[in-house]
């Protein structure tokens, strides 16, 4: 393929989902590699709470993007960094509109909602949408490395089912507006302050973003899922039924990578073992027929630094630019 | 009687004008009363789980902290009575 046909074919968010283990980072890491050696702008980015890019890439990388080779960034997500800038963001409009004391008084609410089940994950997304709202002016692509299936699913769909909450939200503030307006008739500047009223700004530029993330994740030619599995049992039942789930919110997947296949060279000693991949990959044939079916070989050795991943990387063009 | 009748135009006029502005604000009372309900039943919603109801988006509820950070105490009090009085009249209907 050459540098245009990458650049028209290619998407500009690819995700790589699957089982804990399978080879995420590692297929993320040789796609990312792909582009760049195609032109593309390419950031890569691990939403893995356990990340393990820097492994791949055998570099350094953290909570601000670091150069990895040409063309080609890499970043991984840290909840924790995130959510202490949004919550100092929040303290600090706080003092610009109530008193220290005040401010005081409710630390410990805030502690509260920052220890909540969902704040890392939200912590997560945010810095996912800031992301992906970078792209067509420093990178030209983003591939996501993800966490395992149930966490990246519930990421994914993050914005469908809390956007819906928020917007019966600003419909009950809205209607709590409404009648302090009819209140308020008679009195100017009030009624010109529940008109400009911030919660209402504030919630529906959240419902914003919250849209703005599932047009794109919902938009084939934009966003496509790609699925990374080993020739196994199991993980072609759990493939099938994520696949639909995924569907069903309205993302597209592309591919199905079948990695640490076994070389027909490995020898006698893992021949009985190739047999059986060599029936599971037939049945992975048949079952995402409709789907581009890449296959990765068991390398000699775990991957780390670009040596290796200039292995596999090439073998990546059949996901397709 | 010309004058008579002028001021007690004037009276009547008055008397209208304080009958209708004591009406509509009655009215409005309970239109702000409603608003009220409505906006601490949100509030509920919005920041539920500082009184332990768990909300699926606290994290994201925080942002709108300092627009009610003045108003949230006296809100944690009225929700609070609120709960003290249906537990009361459950008490009288030996509800538990
Ligand atoms: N094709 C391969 N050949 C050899 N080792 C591999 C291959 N793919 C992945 N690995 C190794 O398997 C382990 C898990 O891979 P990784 O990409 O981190 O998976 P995941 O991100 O899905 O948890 C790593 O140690 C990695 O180096
Ligand atoms: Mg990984």
């Amino acid at each position: 393929m050459t540098s245009t046909e990458v650049k028209v074919h290619m998407k500009r968010f690819t995700f790589f989902g699957g089982k804990g283990g399978t080879g995420k980072t590692s297929c993320a890491a040789a796609y990312s590699l792909f582009l760049a050696s195609k032109g593309v702008k390419t950031l890569v980015v691990s939403t893995d709470p356990a990340h393990s890019l820097a492994d791949a890439f055998d570099k350094p990388i953290g909570f601000q993007t670091a150069q990895l080779g040409d063309r080609l960034w890499g970043i991984e997500i840290d909840a924790e960094v995130e959510a202490r800038k949004y919550m100092k963001a929040v303290q600090d409009k706080m003092l610009d509109l109530v008193s220290a004391a005040i401010v005081d008084e409710i630390k410990r609410q805030i502690e509260i909602a920052y220890m909540s089940p969902g704040a890392e994950e939200a912590a997560i997304f945010d810095k996912f949408i800031e992301l992906m709202e970078s792209v067509g002016e420093t990178y030209d692509a983003i591939v996501f490395d993800t966490a395992p299936t149930g966490h990246t699913l519930r990421l994914l769909t993050l914005p469908e089912i809390l956007g819906a909450w928020i917007e019966h939200l600003i419909e009950k503030r809205k209607k709590a507006m409404d009648l302090m307006k009819l209140a308020a008739r008679y009195d100017k500047p009030l009624a010109e302050r529940i008109e400009n009223d911030p919660i209402i700004k504030t919630l529906s530029a959240r419902r914003d973003k919250f849209s703005l993330a599932r047009r794109i994740l919902t938009d084939p030619q934009e966003s496509i899922f790609h699925f990374v599995l080993n020739a196994e049992k199991l993980p072609i039942l759990e493939t099938a039924r994520a696949v639909e789930l995924l569907g069903r919110h309205g993302i597209a997947v592309g591919g199905i990578v079948v990695n640490k296949v076994i070389p027909p060279e490995a020898g006698s000693f893992l021949e009985k073992r190739r047999l059986s991949q060599e029936q599971y990959l037939r049945e992975i044939r048949t079952r995402f027929a409709s789907m581009k079916i890449v296959e990765l070989p068991l390398l000699d050795d775990d991957i780390q630094g670009m040596e290796q991943l200039g292995l596999l990387s090439p073998l990546m063009e059949d996901l397709g630019g | 009687m010309e004058k008579v009748l002028k001021t007690l135009r004037k009276w009547w006029e008055v008397f209208v004008l304080f009958h209708h502005g004591t009406f509509i604000d009655k009215r409005m009372a309970v239109v702000r009363k409603e608003a009220f309900d409505i906006n601490d039943n949100l509030m509920l919603l919005l920041f539920g789980d500082f009184l332990g109801i768990p909300n699926p988006v606290s994290y994201y509820m925080l942002e709108l902290l300092p627009y009610v950070a003045d108003d949230l105490e006296t809100w944690e009090r009225r929700i609070q009575n609120r709960k003290f009085i249906i537990a009361e009249k459950a008490a009288q209907y030996d509800f538990d």
